[in-house]
């Protein structure tokens, strides 16, 4: 059965996370990835953890994760046949994906104008961190800076303690699916009879898009002149994370629908009748508050986290047990589901990957390829675009490739 | 399709039975891109965390609620119930821009009937309830599928629609612990419940959903095909811990918490500056950055310290450099450090609250936010749409709906419903444009 994706040819300039994400997913279901290094590698190549701890272009966790089912050429953009080059690859281009600097593209003489002129079908997705234009178009960025600036990091921890970011790189991946997004809408316009378009994707505005609270709470504050704050540890009674006899489960008792099940669950069936059991816990009596929360931290704290939450999800309260990644990799569930990939690769060896987001009923997964290694479809990929075995190793020895 | 400037969606429609962030999200991005939506909601019962209807409060709670800073619920505006608080809450009216609402009850046999005339005329069905509720209403889609062969139904549960974990119930903040986000993003000098919830997985699922849709449509476009997509929020979320899951599997590390730190840059963390909750995120990769940042905070005995002489001695005495860095940031005002720290380029960003974000000169000057004038609501500003396609100009086109706002557009004209069947379902409670008092109380009078 064809993949979602099949035929569509992707060409990715892009390095880091966020664009490589975006080339990642096109893959994952089905488009042909050719992805452009230049020499030295995509900058993922550099970053550490590496396997083993041992430094090595071809072994960088980041990147052998973001690369999975792409082919890698290389090209030196500073060399006078890149432009040339890279128009060539465009003839046979639905989607550009490209990262840098605003203009930087169009001092190298493609811009989205140049490439389009002969391709009027063309989309090209630009990822910067303020989008193409405005006063910050030129600032510096990274993760905890966008996260900072347009995400909702000021909400994030205690408030008795310095606000932190969220986890990873997620201010880029969430960039990363959302510029895949565009690319399919662009794509099925032009299948629809439409042009192609040139998307500007700021990482800043995604967060400011961001469906973790911030959309939310700015439309609440647009609404009451108020802000969203962090909130002390054990806010909530009854709510929120708590110890366990390994480790912390995260249930939603207080403040639901099923709370007074959660009072029975816990043995403590009187405190149904009290006045404070039907408000929002914020709004909790102090003796109440105190009363609740010693008896459900005694009911946990005698559980552990998994059979805390079976218990819990039983009569319907919504919770979660806060995982470390070996919890999350040896748990059962996932196991059944087969979320994880394994995959081999030359440098790297054969380890357990998390790929596919999505199951599809009419249509089988194709199996997951490896990450590439730097250049490793060089002569493939130039061939395709006309350069014959000679062409190819004058330009290794020139430097361009 | 013949004219240019059409949205790629325009022609598509939609139906959703969507609750609380991640499903409604997914249909908001397809709206904003073109997709007539159309949100399927009771009102003879309520529908969870959506309009915010099962816990409405008063004016005097909901100011000392939104004064505690807590927003995530949804608030009503100028902390004001009104006579249809479902229609005025924050958190719903911040995604349900461009969307339709049909009040229909699938688990009646009547709401049934109009529902399954709903999925002959859309071309999208997405949900995101636990799976024994699909299944008990009889809609999956092998059950769907039998009615309009073409379907895509998008089903987004928190955990899949298989394994010992199929029909828990979880929001995003419980996801995020099931697959180690919430531990990785905790301080790391702290416990979990010092981490407080976030809805992250709630916002990757939104936009991979809508392009798991979108996705599907190309590919029914080529091929005629119709398909369910199955997507768990936390299956959703998981490459976007890629890296953490390969340093399990390949170097046999567990993640520790990460806070704000970051593996090879110092310093690379949130600084407190001038004034209340006021701080500053900074991050130097490299020696000219890190002398650019002490000359601008004219913190001279830093640069001299032999302790901070090079990246990896910075990292190495990470936590007495950050704790000599505050001393300098915290006599600055946030945005004016921004600034000044930029024109040297010098990687950093001040941590805005939402007013902050709103008065944003970046995002004012890229026209990101829009006014909206909603009858009952007033003029207030929304967050605008995520991307911009530079020839395909796009703006919000319509206000959130009002619970059953569009009941006789849908049924009359779209289901073909006769005005008396129509009628017939308004007297009988089962259609209408509000909750009745057995069903939302109204108690905050």
């Amino acid at each position: 059965m064809q993949q979602l994706l099949e035929g569509l040819r992707v060409l990715e300039l892009s390095n880091n996370v966020a664009g490589p994400f975006t080339g990642k997913l096109l893959a994952e279901y089905g488009a042909d990835v050719v992805k452009i290094e230049p020499l030295e590698g995509d900058s993922a190549r550099h970053q550490g953890p590496y396997k083993d701890d041992i430094p090595n272009v071809e072994t960088s966790l980041l990147f052998l994760h973001l690369n999975t089912n792409k082919k890698s050429i290389t090209l030196n953009f500073e060399s006078e046949n890149a432009v040339d080059i890279t128009k060539k690859f465009i003839d046979k281009t639905d989607i550009v994906i490209e990262s840098f600097a605003p203009g930087q593209m169009e001092n190298w003489g493609l811009s989205y104008e140049a490439l389009a002129k002969d391709h009027e079908d063309l989309i090209m997705a630009s990822i910067t961190p303020f989008g193409q234009s405005g006063p910050w178009k030129d600032y510096k960025a990274s993760e905890i800076v966008l996260q900072a600036l347009g995400g909702p990091l000021h909400a994030n921890g205690s408030a008795f303690r310095e606000p932190i970011k969220s986890g990873g790189n997620i201010a880029q991946y969430h960039t990363g699916i959302a510029t895949a997004f565009a690319c399919i809408a662009a794509r099925l316009r032009i299948i629809r009879g439409g042009r192609g378009d040139h998307i500007d994707q700021s990482i800043y505005e995604a967060q400011a898009g961001f469906r973790d609270r911030r959309t939310s709470f700015t439309t609440g504050t647009s609404y009451t002149g108020y802000v969203a704050k962090r909130q002390p540890p054990g806010a909530r009674p009854a709510s929120g994370p708590r110890m366990t006899t390994d480790g912390y489960a995260n249930i939603f008792a207080s403040g639901s629908r099923r709370f007074p099940a959660a009072l029975d669950l816990i043995g403590r069936p009187d405190l149904k009748d009290h006045p404070d059991a039907k408000k929002q816990p914020h709004l909790f009596s102090q003796e109440f508050a105190s009363e609740l929360e010693g008896s459900w931290m005694a009911w946990l704290i005698n559980r552990d986290k998994k059979t805390a939450i079976a218990e819990t999800q039983e009569i319907g309260l919504l919770g979660g047990a806060i995982y470390t990644t070996k919890d999350l990799i040896e748990d059962e569930h996932y196991r059944s589901r087969e979320v994880w990939d394994t995959i081999d690769h030359p440098v790297a060896g054969s380890a357990a990957y998390t790929g596919r987001q999505i199951l599809l009923s009419e249509t089988s997964r194709k199996k997951p390829l490896r990450a590439p290694l730097l250049g490793e479809h060089n002569n493939e990929i130039y061939a395709e675009i006309g350069f014959t075995k000679k062409d190819i190793d004058e330009m290794k020895k020139n430097g361009i490739i | 399709m013949t004219t240019e400037n059409f949205l790629p969606l325009d022609g598509y429609r939609v139906a959703e039975i969507t609750v609380v962030w991640a499903g409604p999200h997914v249909t908001q991005l397809l709206g904003e891109w073109g997709a007539e939506v159309i949100r399927v909601e009771p009102t003879t019962t309520i529908q969870p965390y959506t309009r915010g209807a099962e816990r409405i409060i008063n004016t005097a709670d909901q100011e000392n609620t939104a004064k505690l800073g807590i927003l995530a619920g949804g608030i009503n505006p100028e902390t004001t119930p009104g006579l249809d608080p479902w229609n005025r809450n924050s958190s719903f009216n911040s995604h349900a821009r461009n969307k339709k609402s049909m009040s229909c009850d699938i688990m009646t046999p009547e709401g049934r009937e109009a529902f399954l005339r709903l999925i002959e005329k859309v071309d999208v069905l997405v949900e995101n309830n636990v799976p024994m509720t699909i299944e008990r209403a009889k809609i999956t889609y092998e059950q769907l599928k039998e009615i309009n062969p073409k379907l895509i139904m998008l089903r987004m549960p928190a955990f899949g629609l298989s394994g010992p974990y199929k029909n828990y119930r979880a929001f995003g903040t419980h996801v995020e612990g099931m697959i180690g986000h919430h531990w990785l993003r905790g301080y790391p000098d702290g416990t979990p419940d010092e981490t407080g919830d976030a809805f992250t997985a709630d916002a990757l699922a939104g936009v991979m959903g809508a392009f798991a849709v979108t996705s599907a449509l190309v590919h029914r476009e080529i091929t005629g095909e119709g398909q369910q997509i199955e997507m768990p929020l936390a299956e959703s979320f998981l490459p976007a811990l890629g890296e953490w899951i390969l340093d399990y599997t390949m170097n046999n590390r567990v993640a520790d918490p990460q806070g704000n730190l970051h593996r090879e840059h110092a310093p690379h963390s949130i600084y407190p500056t001038k004034g209340e909750d006021s701080w500053i995120a900074i991050d130097c990769t490299n020696d000219e950055e890190f002398n650019s940042l002490c000359i601008t905070l004219n913190a001279h005995d830093l640069l001299n310290d032999e302790r901070f002489k090079s990246l990896a001695k910075r990292k190495l005495y990470e936590q007495e450099l950050n704790d000599a860095l505050a001393r300098y940031t915290q006599e600055w005002d946030n945005d004016q450090l921004f600034h000044l720290l930029q024109s040297v380029s010098v990687c950093a960003g001040s941590v805005h609250n939402e007013k902050q974000l709103l008065e944003s000169p970046q995002l004012r000057a890229r026209d990101f936010f829009e006014e909206l004038e909603i009858e009952g609501v007033g003029t207030h500003t929304y967050p605008g749409i995520m991307t911009k396609w530079e020839n395909t100009p796009n703006q919000i086109r319509s206000s959130p709906p009002k619970l059953g706002e569009h009941n006789e557009e849908i049924y009359i004209e779209l289901l073909e419903y006769t005005e008396k069947q129509y009628t017939d379902l308004v007297n009988k409670g089962l259609v209408g444009t509000d909750y009745s008092e057995e069903v939302v109380p109204r108690t905050w009078e």
